[in-house]
């Protein structure tokens, strides 16, 4: 069964049309992107598939729970589940990055005291984030640092999902390829399911198994990089190929 | 959870080590005696594990001054997060923050106020040049903003204003009135309410109220405006951020304020006026006239001059605090509010020395 099943979604934002019947799998253990382009709604999408913004009208999964037709207290308990890594971080700003990834051990686990601060350092460590910049202000962290301390708040709770959104903007190259390799690693030695937003070319080739292409409120492409680099779409090809046809 | 062998050389593990079961996992570690020694782990019977229960195995094997020499029957995905989790495991400790005493955090405090004084005063002296500057050059003046931040600042002021100075000045009376009913003295009532509103209560009055107002609307208005780098842009754009956000507001201030305050001389002296008819007979032709011979210009003078000096200090803080806001939405609101509370503590600290220079020249 897949990790996050959405069927037939419609939304509607400020009365603009931004799905008109989306329906996409992501399978268990595999990393799948959103591609599109500019104002096609993946971030809304990924906004409705986490529970933030109701669909018109459609279903979704996530780990078997009907987001929407959930009660708070199963949503709650679904979202304990998965992570989520917001575009520029969404760090407490009054906490420090140690705090910040504490902060939903605290809250949602019985953590042995001894063991928080390994916990942390450990997750620090899985995000790629050194152990000094534990104590800074997330306004004392640079972007790429700011990205890594959420990715490690997103980890804390042990999810099953991941779900990120443009996790390589704004990031140069080296440390983006390696945010890349740290999902591959956590997908596969630790059976994470990532569902990610990016316009990453790079991160689509390098690690993604699943791209799904929204386009016009639909998906106009569905598959593995090779499948849907060779679709026959103008924008498509000029994603991949850098020019039209 | 957690099973040592007769030898001492193998730990038998079953159950879920989970970051759900830690407490479990930990209770277990403690019931266990696990020797101190080369462990051989046999994951036979376990049924799960996360990089949160594979930590809680690795810390609590190290805290015992044992580690892990091999690991025997464990499926292959265990053994990947386990092997996961000891590969990383070398990560440094974490920097705590110092702990600062009493005295360490009153000399910092010290040292942060005399660090906002200083950065107060190269403010208000780069507002000086930029009004300098305007003087030579009248073209750049704003007055599209200035007059916007005059309505903002000023006319949407006056309801409040006027509220507060009306209601302050009826309490005077009463206060007044009843002590100097005693003496057969209410006439007096007038003398106090009318020269104390026009000097010092109607000034203090309405810079409070303008502090919480619009200080704290500079501050939040800037400062949200460095936030999303909007000021950085201007100066990218060849405009002066001084020119185009601070002076219009700092003059509009200054120019507002002795106008709101004499809103409120006039709403306070209603006020009083309103509550002495019936509490003290003195009807209002009366209380007109006595107002008319005994409040001097010079009384209303100085209120409207001090007024002025406050507008500029609570425009140069507001705006201050605004520009040097840091890059983050929680400091947004620490400047605001520090902004209110400076505003208000400048302008009573002004009103005292005021005080004291008046006297001495005889106003």
């Amino acid at each position: 069964m897949n990790a996050v099943e959405v069927q037939g979604v419609h939304t509607q934002l400020a009365g603009k049309i931004v799905h008109d019947g989306v329906s996409l799998g992501v399978p268990r253990g595999k990393i799948a992107a959103l591609i599109g382009g500019s104002g096609s709604g993946k971030s809304v999408l990924l906004r409705v598939i986490i529970g933030l913004q109701r669909p018109a009208a459609g279903t979704i999964h996530v780990l078997g729970t009907d987001v929407w037709s959930a009660r708070e207290s199963e949503l709650n308990a679904l979202r304990r589940r998965f992570g989520v890594m917001f575009q520029d971080g969404a760090l407490f700003s009054s906490l420090t990055v140690a705090q910040n990834v504490a902060t939903p051990l605290r809250e949602h686990s019985h953590v042995p005291a001894w063991l928080l601060e390994p916990l942390v350092r450990q997750r620090l460590a899985l995000a790629g984030l050194p152990a000094e910049a534990a104590a800074r202000m997330p306004s004392e962290l640079s972007g790429g640092m700011r990205k890594r301390a959420a990715m490690a708040r997103a980890l804390a709770l042990e999810p099953e999902v991941l779900f990120l959104d443009e996790p390589t903007s704004g990031l140069d190259p080296v440390t983006a390829r390696g945010f890349d390799q740290r999902l591959r690693f956590l997908c596969d030695e630790l059976g994470l399911t990532v569902l990610l937003v990016t316009h990453d070319l790079d991160t689509l080739r390098g690690i993604v198994d699943r791209v799904i292409v929204l386009a016009a409120g639909k998906v106009i492409a569905e598959g593995s990089v090779d499948d849907v680099q060779h679709t026959d779409d103008t924008w498509l090809h000029t994603y991949f190929h850098g020019h039209g046809t | 959870m957690i099973e040592p062998d007769a030898q001492g050389t193998s730990l038998l593990l079953h159950g879920r080590w989970t970051l759900a079961s830690l407490w479990d996992i930990d209770a277990a570690l403690r019931a266990a005696h696990v020797p101190a020694a080369h462990l051989t782990i046999d994951g036979a019977g376990l049924e799960a594990v996360d990089t949160a229960g594979a930590l809680a195995l690795v810390q609590g094997l190290a805290l015992r001054g044992a580690d892990i020499g091999r690991t025997v029957n464990l499926q292959a995905h265990h053994a990947h997060i386990i092997d996961a989790v000891r590969g990383q495991n070398e990560a440094p400790a974490g920097v705590a923050l110092p702990a600062r005493y009493w005295v360490g955090r009153l000399g910092f405090a010290g040292a942060q106020l005399a660090r906002l004084v200083r950065s107060d005063l190269d403010f208000a002296g780069r507002c000086m040049a930029a009004i300098a500057e305007l003087a030579v050059h009248p073209g750049r003046a704003r007055w599209k903003e200035f007059a916007a931040q005059l309505e903002h600042i000023c006319i949407e002021a006056l309801p409040v204003v006027a509220l507060v100075a009306f209601l302050i000045g009826t309490v005077l009376a009463y206060l007044f009135g009843l002590q100097a009913e005693k003496y057969g003295a209410s006439i007096f009532v007038v003398d106090a309410v009318a020269i104390g509103s026009a000097r010092e209560l109607a000034p203090i009055l309405v810079a409070v109220i303008v502090a919480g107002r619009s200080g704290a609307a500079f501050t939040a208005q800037l400062g949200s405006m460095r936030l999303t780098e909007e000021i950085d842009a201007l100066r990218t754009l060849a405009l002066s951020p001084m020119q185009v956000l601070v002076v219009p507001r700092l003059l509009a201030l200054v120019v507002s304020l002795p106008l709101l305050v004499f809103v409120g001389d006039l709403a306070a002296i209603g006020g009083a006026m309103a509550a002495s008819a019936p509490l003290l007979d003195i009807p209002p032709q009366l209380f007109i006239e006595r107002v008319h011979s005994q409040l001097a210009l010079q009384h209303v003078a100085v209120g409207l001059g001090k007024a002025v000096v406050f507008g500029a200090a609570i425009a140069v803080i507001g705006c201050r605090a605004g520009m040097n806001v840091e890059r983050d939405a929680r400091s947004i609101g620490v400047a605001t509010t520090s902004t209110v509370v400076r505003c208000i503590v400048a302008v009573i600290l002004l009103d005292a020395l005021f005080a004291v220079w008046l006297q001495s020249v005889g106003l």
